[in-house]
């Protein structure tokens, strides 16, 4: 269609209406965030001056940047990895369609659907060390010694925060098991049987290694999902306590709206932009193969 | 022997989906049977007769907010995924490359300069001003979507219907719209559900009470009342209720939500 190049003006009239409310607004800020970034501005004023590589040095000399860093990077193997086992597990047993299967699909995807601004103040109050339903019930079958601080103790938060994200999205990565497995053909199995391959063998030596392309999917999703967290974040700890919490994304925004600092949270910005954007490369590659 | 084996897979398979389930629904179970503590229904009437944030206008807020941007982007991207798959035009390559290289950047990465872009355009604490970051940074993982989905539908039929004489507006909305439903629908929830969910953008944006959204009400609320026993029965009044649109949204069109989010993964 219009190979003879004339008219290819109407294909800019398809596109415009996204060009103008989408790619424009992105750039913009894409690449406001980058001058931003060589510069002092406080965010709210006109006033700034070019600052050169200044707020960069002061980055890599911050020790809070990088414990959010690997925060973040904590939070990603944490999440990815349980939540993509789990949610394998199940999307196996949930293949069997055994009756009721789609009310446990349902109940296993629902968090998805939910806010996280309400799964949040629903945990928090359940985590509360004293009065929280969680401590209660393991002082009553008389797990004292587990019934901790969830949120209050630096050295268990980030697990309550790990485990509150992967209740929430662990409906995904066995959504999208269960959609690898539909398209997985039957014959494989047949041979694995005639084999006298039992059905957890089958399952980890057959199934799991045929569905490759949909675990590099799900870690690449896992990777730019750990990039975008932010209020599960705020609202659980608000990147506390102390700083065993922050991620990259709260700790700019403490920059940008607490320090009044835009300058320092664009050079934050400008990391996170420079692994997403090779992080969306990956999602298409791979999501091609696969 | 046989039969017995696979009895017993049986009950194992029930057992383990079971003990997950009960996990996976007991914060809400929780969350609703102690909302009836102390107070009973009292506590809903609390929540809904509240003065400073009135229930309905929150959900009015998320609802209109989440529709238009749903609308919208999907309006859009059908547009654009048209072009981008069945049309032939100097760099449509190198464009359709920048959207996608968007795909992954979260909002938060880019929140000064865009409080400053909503202050400078005048929307600051408006609806527009949530609903326009919202469609910018929802379309292209969308317009990836549909767009695999078009590339599936056969150029020749297109060819057919424009020696028909069908024009490409006509083409597009008598072909390619009709034969891609489910995938528009897909789209249509699941812009819809980010939109209802996103607590960053209406952070930034919105300040007065009465434009708050559900995600900004469920905090307000979380933060502004000392957690007595009292209190925590109407806290969690508060999050049902709140919670209640959503999981209304998410019964009804649970295939389409299940199935966008498996195209957007897998194929994505």
């Amino acid at each position: 269609m219009n190979k003879t190049g004339k008219k290819s003006w109407i294909a800019y009239l398809y596109i415009l209406p996204m060009i103008v409310l989408s790619f424009v607004l992105v750039y913009y800020c894409i690449i406001d965030t980058v001058v931003v970034s060589f510069t002092d501005w406080d965010g709210m004023t006109d006033v700034f001056h070019f600052v050169a590589l200044k707020n960069y040095i002061k980055m890599f000399k911050d020790h809070v940047f990088w414990t959010s860093v690997v925060n973040n990077l904590i939070f990603f193997v944490g999440t990815v990895f349980i939540q993509a086992l789990l949610g394998f597990v199940l999307a196996v047993l949930l293949k069997k369609k055994l009756p009721g299967s789609n009310v446990f699909k349902a109940i296993y995807f629902m968090p998805i659907a939910m806010a996280t601004s309400i799964i949040t103040a629903i945990f928090r109050i359940i985590m509360d060390p004293t009065n929280g339903a969680l401590n209660q019930f393991l002082r009553a079958i008389h797990l004292n010694g587990f019934a901790v601080n969830w949120l209050g103790d630096p050295k268990i938060a980030l697990v309550s925060v790990i485990i509150v994200n992967i209740f929430q999205w662990m409906g995904f990565s066995m959504i999208t098991y269960y959609a690898g497995l539909m398209s997985l053909p039957d014959d494989v199995y047949e041979a694995a049987k005639i084999d006298g391959a039992g059905f957890w063998r089958t399952t980890f030596s057959v199934t799991l290694p045929m569905l490759k392309g949909t675990t590099n999917v799900l870690i690449i999703l896992g990777i730019v999902g750990s990039l975008k967290t932010f209020d599960i974040v705020k609202l659980l700890t608000g990147g506390g306590p102390g700083r065993s919490t922050t991620v990259m994304n709260t700790y700019l925004y403490e920059k940008a709206f607490k320090d009044f600092n835009a300058g320092g949270a664009a050079s934050i910005g400008v990391a996170i932009l420079i692994i997403a954007m090779v992080m969306s490369f990956l999602q298409v590659k791979f999501g091609k193969e696969d | 022997m046989g039969k017995k084996k696979r009895a017993k897979s049986k009950v194992f398979t029930y057992l383990v989906l079971i003990v997950c389930a009960a996990i996976w629904i007991l914060p809400l179970v929780i969350a609703l049977t102690k909302s009836f503590t102390i107070n009973g229904f009292g506590n809903y009437a609390y929540v809904l007769s509240y003065k400073k944030i009135s229930y309905f206008k929150v959900v009015f807020n998320s609802l209109f907010i989440g529709v238009t941007t749903a609308v919208v982007v999907t309006a859009i991207t059908a547009l654009a995924a048209f072009a981008f798959s069945k049309m032939k035009f100097p760099g449509s390559k190198i464009i359709y490359g920048m959207i996608l290289a968007c795909l992954a950047v979260p909002v938060a990465a880019v929140t000064s300069p865009l409080f400053a872009t909503i202050k400078n355009l005048k929307l600051l604490d408006t609806h527009f001003g949530v609903i326009l970051p919202l469609i910018a940074f929802n379309a292209p993982m969308m317009l990836l979507m549909i767009k695999n989905y078009f590339d599936t539908i056969p150029d020749e039929l297109i060819e057919s219907a424009r020696i028909d004489g069908a024009t490409t507006f006509c083409i597009w909305r008598k072909f390619m719209v009709p034969l891609s439903v489910p995938m528009i629908a897909n789209v249509l929830v699941l812009t819809f559900i980010y939109s209802w969910n996103d607590y960053l953008v209406p952070l930034l944006v919105m300040r007065s009470e009465d434009n708050y959204t559900v995600t900004l009400a469920a905090q307000y609320f979380m933060s502004s009342t000392y957690q007595s026993p009292v209190d925590v029965a109407r806290i969690y009044a508060v999050m049902i209720l709140l919670a209640l649109p959503s999981i209304l949204v998410y019964l009804v069109s649970q295939k389409f939500l299940v199935s966008g989010i498996t195209a957007g993964a897998v194929k994505g």
